[in-house]
């Protein structure tokens, strides 16, 4: 009623336009960029948003992606997969008499590490990043009520000897060809936290980072936590106390849009500057905005570690045979889907180790798409086709098998489909059942109650694959189902050779252990290699020097090199 | 009220006559075709073809199945539990009633989304179901349809109710009970058909919220599983090609759209038509 | 009254207590919690983690002893800290709940304010071509899903015209009115073009029946103008429906649009119970879940009240 009556009182055209005026324009200055200021400020986009900001509690990319632009850990691995020192002065190596292996009491060989923290380090309050930060970051990662996540590192550490304020080495158990690699073991600063440690048992709720986001001293990088609005975005602002390069941007804002297409829609409307490739768009949502708004903007495509394949449950009947396990990956045609769904940016994968990485053997077995030699391995397995094109056993069980993967995703929806279509090709069956990705990693994968599974892996350059592969992290009562090796794999030579590739120094002698050991996974299968998953980073084209790592380290670790060409 | 229902009924018969006609000429719905992905209109392929290079039309035909088949049948089951529980409530009253009441109102608070991911992981064959059920690609359907009628039992039940209040202080029924006959008789013949008018209603409007309902499920993952293809998947997957591949939303978006406003308008034709005919007695 | 008052205020505490436990039970009976999923994020974390952290957080416990646990504690007014926000859960749910409230109940008001001007508009020209129209357009609104309607308007407005921003609730290191106000446009309109329809055929049918009774052609003999007639006559008899409409949507004030909220990523309620839920965020999650079941049932009891008042033929046993 009212509605009708506004129009029909102010009547003539004029008198419209004046009432909607203040409106039109209040909307217009609002949503256009003011001219000056727009390159000092950047908005990133990204699909997740950090539950919480401490970095030693509940490891999420989205918190590593932030945090990288606030805190600098003391190592980690560049865009060129190399380690490299952030926070410390000098990379400690054997040959540089700054690692020193020790023989222990039982026998076992371990080493003492001595890092050396930048003397310009300093928090955002202007207290200095000292030992005693380290001290105290070791207590509460030793301490077992503390909910640190990763505590493998700090069991590692039996002791630390302090030199000086900003020197100090560290007692290592095991002498791993790693050894320098302290990724993890990012600081707390002691001066804020120590006070919220007091009840261990309460830290992860007392923490500082979650109670008082935006204090300075709790970061020590370029940029400093300035607003947070729980669930929709964060305010970056540069650190005053950063004694480095600094920073181009003003004000950095990062947000937390889940909703792929809104993100998009986001990125279109100015909304959003750029989208990060470590949380963005899946490659072929980000292929179709290519061909559709790729003039616009900058695409910047990077394979990384993410290894997509199939899990092959090596208990089910059928799959225990290996002459099967052949017949199905020779019965794909990865190459036309890599093609066609990806545009030839995600390459097959011959196992899980990257191309990239220091540790690949390009004289791993490599399977081509093959039906013919698909088939005559099934018949020799004694899995004969029948009129109808199913396959049957001599017992007449038919060839069928469950494929599952997460609910919802729509890219491996679409992968398993083609999957299916090529596979019921050569005779095999296959049935689709997918799950939450709650349901599939609590319960099927941990319980092995599955025939395959399809999901990722995430590693690191020259990651070790203990979780994966040995026979004694097969996940079931003894330990508590939380092995990752859900194929159940046991083969003993695999073990032996994981356990010298960890303690192996020499390089060279690593490439050979590191073949052996994709020859291995390339002859069993226990799993099927499908591709390694490319970030898509989507940029503004004034935004210069963004470097993408392709690993689990963001690149935001380098925001010192981000700028705006006018 | 018939251009409404003619439109329903045109779409059921397409629908369900179309994926086995496209069988007989040979068409596969789930056949995967790489080469020819995104593709226009064609000869071959009226609707052009999909993300994997299937035929669009004997897509969105099957997904037609697939969301009616969820639509009527949940509409229909959630009328029928509906009913039983409101005429129960509304003649027995007291107790009976006032924990009916307080159930549905229970219902209507409790949360969806445990609800729905317990019922996709639980294992129906420690519940006793057959084997063969538990394994069928038709299991997606059941649970949704049963998540739907969970839901919406409660407005029919309401419904019925309120009639029901309404109509067994009458005097042909007091007469009915006078003369000896047996409260199940009375529900039958006597109420139920007095009732019979908003349940219809509601009835009819619910088919076109379970359809929207299965949508939302879609988009939150939790719904039908490929390669079963539902109006609902088909949208929610074309989200991400809305800039490149319009079409592939239209279709699905204007089936829904379509399907649902057609029963919300006959639903609504038929309450005019009941209105007017009980004022006509009054 | 009194005594009908107390009575259904005893039941509401009766089905909130077991509700507690229903929804407490059925996230309990949802296969994995969280550790698991960030076992699968980490591949670094061991066995031995695993354990670790499920004692800290404390799910390697029954659900019953868990249960009871926390309602011991939410008894006593304490209902705990929130895992997902490692805050305690008024200071995680306060927030959300605000902005709910502000998107919820704007769009609540604006789609009334509609639905009473074009339902009572069409219930004065019963079968013309503007009823028919009116009629096509309530249910237009309602026969799409709500995410649709949302990406088209934000590709429309947002993207393609870019009057508007396509999300969040502000810019960030901005807290005026007129930012503020800016985000809220989208959200409030999607919520509003879905519900008004439905709000629209309410108030329709309640005015048509009520322009058709005794007293109104007896005011309009007597001469009283058309505006006395609808204001001051008919709204008191289409009062009712709108009672309904109230009480049914009091619940969604709090419960939150997961789905608006999801594509306007708007921190509301809606978002805060599916990740509570999905989270295994248990105490977060009830005690969202419990206040939106409270505020359903109470704005239940206060339409029911309602009726009495406004319908004095209805009477209360």
């Amino acid at each position: 009623m009212r509605l009708i009556n506004v129009f029909r009182y102010t009547g003539t055209w004029r008198g419209w336009w004046r009432r909607w005026l203040p409106a039109l324009t209040v909307a217009g200055l609002l949503s256009a960029p003011a001219m000056g200021e727009e390159r000092e400020s950047l908005t990133i986009g990204i699909t997740q948003f950090p539950s919480t900001l401490n970095p030693n509690i509940d490891a999420m990319a989205a918190k590593s992606y932030v945090l990288g632009m606030a805190l600098r850990p003391f190592t980690v691995y560049d865009a060129d997969w190399r380690l490299v020192c952030l926070l410390c002065v000098t990379l400690p190596s054997i040959e540089n008499g700054l690692a020193v292996p020790v023989d222990l009491a039982d026998g076992k060989k371990g080493i003492d590490i001595t890092y050396t923290i930048r003397p310009e380090a300093t928090w955002g309050d202007g207290v200095p990043v000292t030992t005693a930060d380290v001290l105290f970051t070791y207590e509460v990662g030793r301490h077992p009520e503390s909910a640190i996540g990763n505590a493998e590192l700090y069991r590692r550490i039996t002791g630390i000897d302090v030199k000086d304020d900003k020197t100090f080495t560290l007692h290592v158990d095991k002498l791993t060809f790693d050894y320098a690699a302290i990724n993890d073991f990012v600081l707390l600063p002691a001066h804020i936290e120590r006070a919220a440690f007091k009840e261990p048992a309460q830290y992860r709720v007392r923490t500082r980072y979650n109670a008082d986001p935006t204090n300075p001293g709790l970061y020590n990088g370029p940029y400093r936590v300035s607003e947070v609005v729980a669930g929709s975005h964060i305010l970056f602002e540069p650190n005053p106390h950063w004694a480095g390069p600094p920073g181009h941007f003003k004000r950095i804002t990062v947000r937390a849009i889940e909703n792929t297409a809104a993100l998009e829609a986001n990125l279109l409307s100015g909304t959003i500057d750029m989208v990060a490739g470590e949380l963005g768009l899946s490659l072929d949502e980000a292929l179709a905005f290519e061909k559709r708004h790729g003039e616009g903007f900058q695409m910047i495509f990077k394979p990384g570690l993410v290894f997509e394949h199939i899990d092959l449950n090596l208990e089910r009947p059928a799959l225990a045979d290996r002459r099967v396990r052949q017949a199905l990956i020779m019965g794909l045609d990865r190459e036309a889907i890599s093609t066609s769904l990806f545009a030839g940016r995600q390459k097959v994968a011959d196992s899980f180790v990257n191309p990239l990485d220091a540790g690949y053997s390009a004289g791993t077995p490599r399977y081509h798409y093959d039906p013919a030699r698909a088939a005559a391995l099934l018949d020799e397995a004694g899995w004969r086709a029948q009129g109808g094109g199913l396959r049957r056993n001599a017992q007449g069980d038919t060839l069928l098998l469950e494929l599952m993967t997460t609910a919802g995703n729509r890219t491996r929806e679409l992968v398993e489909q083609v999957l299916q279509s090529q596979w019921r090709k050569i005779g095999v069956d296959i049935r689709i059942k997918n799950e939450p990705a709650r349901v599939l990693f609590g319960e099927t994968v941990p319980h092995r109650q599955f025939d395959m599974a399809m999901y990722a892996w995430i590693s690191a350059p020259e990651d070790v694959p203990r979780s994966t592969l040995y026979s004694s992290e097969i996940p079931d009562a003894s330990n508590g189902f939380a092995g990752q090796n859900a194929s159940g794999f046991k083969s003993p030579e695999m073990d032996r050779l994981i356990d010298a590739l960890e303690i192996e120094l020499d390089p060279m002698k690593r490439k050979t252990l590191w073949a052996a050991v994709q020859k291995l996974y390339a002859t069993e299968l226990p799993s099927l290699p499908l591709y390694f998953r490319s970030d898509t980073f989507i940029l503004p084209k004034w935004l210069k020097g963004v470097g993408p790592t392709g690993n689990q380290y963001p690149s935001t670790l380098w925001i010192t090199d981000w700028t705006a060409q006018p | 009220m018939r251009g409404p229902l003619l439109l329903l009924a045109a779409i059921a018969v397409v629908s369900f006559a179309g994926p086995p006609l496209g069988a007989a000429l040979g068409i596969d719905l789930n056949a995967v075709d790489l080469v020819d992905r995104l593709a226009g209109p064609s000869l071959m392929h009226p609707l052009g073809t999909d993300e994997l290079g299937r035929d669009v039309l004997m897509r969105l035909l099957a997904g037609g199945r697939v969301s009616l088949t969820i639509g009527i049948a949940a509409a229909l089951a959630a009328a029928a539990f509906g009913t039983l529980a409101g005429l129960v409530a509304g003649y027995l009253g007291g107790w009976t009633d006032r924990v009916m009441m307080r159930l549905t109102d229970g219902i209507i608070a409790l949360p969806l989304l445990p609800l729905l991911i317990v019922l996709a992981a639980l294992d129906l064959r420690k519940l006793g179901v057959p084997a063969v059920l538990a394994q069928s690609d038709d299991i997606n359907l059941i649970r949704i349809v049963v998540l739907a009628v969970l839901v919406s039992w409660t407005t029919a039940a309401r419904l019925v109710r309120g009639a029901t209040l309404v109509t067994r202080n009458r005097d042909f029924v007091r007469a009915a009970t006078s003369l000896g006959a047996g409260i199940p008789h009375i529900l039958w013949t006597h109420i139920l058909p007095n009732v019979l008018a908003p349940l219809i209603v509601a009835t009819t409007l619910s088919v076109g919220d379970v359809i929207l309902l299965e949508s939302v499920l879609s988009f939150l993952g939790l719904g039908i599983q490929p390669p079963l293809a539902s109006w609902g998947t088909m949208l929610s997957n074309a989200q991400e090609l809305i800039t490149s591949a319009p079409f592939l939303a239209l279709y699905p978006g204007a089936m829904i759209f379509l399907t649902v406003i057609a029963a919300n308008l006959f639903g609504d034709a038929l309450q005019q038509r009941f209105d007017r005919r009980a004022a006509a007695h009054d | 009254m009194i005594r009908f008052t107390a009575i259904r205020l005893v039941e509401i505490a009766a089905v909130v207590v077991l509700m507690s436990f229903v929804i407490y039970a059925l996230i309990g009976l949802m296969p994995g919690d969280p550790i698991d999923l960030m076992r699968q994020a980490d591949p670094r974390m061991s066995a031995a983690d695993v354990a670790r952290l499920k004692a800290v957080y404390g799910v390697d416990q029954p659900l019953f002893a868990r249960y009871l646990a926390w309602a011991g504690q939410a008894l006593s007014g304490d209902l705990g800290y929130s895992r997902l926000f490692a805050a305690p859960v008024w200071s995680a749910l306060l927030p959300r709940l605000a902005n709910s409230l502000l998107l919820m109940g704007s769009s609540f008001v604006l789609a009334l304010a509609l639905a009473l001007g074009l339902g009572t508009a069409a219930a004065r020209r019963p079968h013309s071509r503007f009823d028919a129209a009116i009629n096509l357009f309530s249910f237009a609104g309602v026969s799409m899903p709500t995410f649709w309607l949302a990406l088209m308007l934000i590709l429309i407005f947002a993207a393609g015209l870019g009057w508007l921003p396509a999300s969040g609730i502000a810019t960030a290191g901005m807290s005026n009115l007129g930012d503020r106000l800016a985000h809220l446009v989208l959200p409030v309109a999607t919520l509003t073009l879905a519900s008004v329809g439905g709000y629209t055929r309410y108030v329709r049918a309640a005015m048509k029946e009520a322009l058709a009774q005794d007293h109104i052609r007896t005011a309009r003999a007597k001469g009283a103008s058309e505006a006395r007639i609808i204001l001051h006559h008919a709204l008191r008899s289409a009062m009712i429906p709108v009672t309904t409409i109230l009480a049914l949507s009091f619940g969604g004030l709090v419960s939150g649009a997961l789905v608006t909220e999801t594509m306007f990523a708007y921190p509301g309620m809606g978002k805060l119970i599916f990740d509570a839920v999905m989270g295994n965020d248990y105490n977060l999650a009830l005690a969202a879940l419990l206040l939106a079941t409270v505020t359903t049932l109470l704005a239940n009891l206060a339409a029911d009240l309602a009726y009495g008042w406004l319908d004095p033929r209805v009477t209360y046993r």
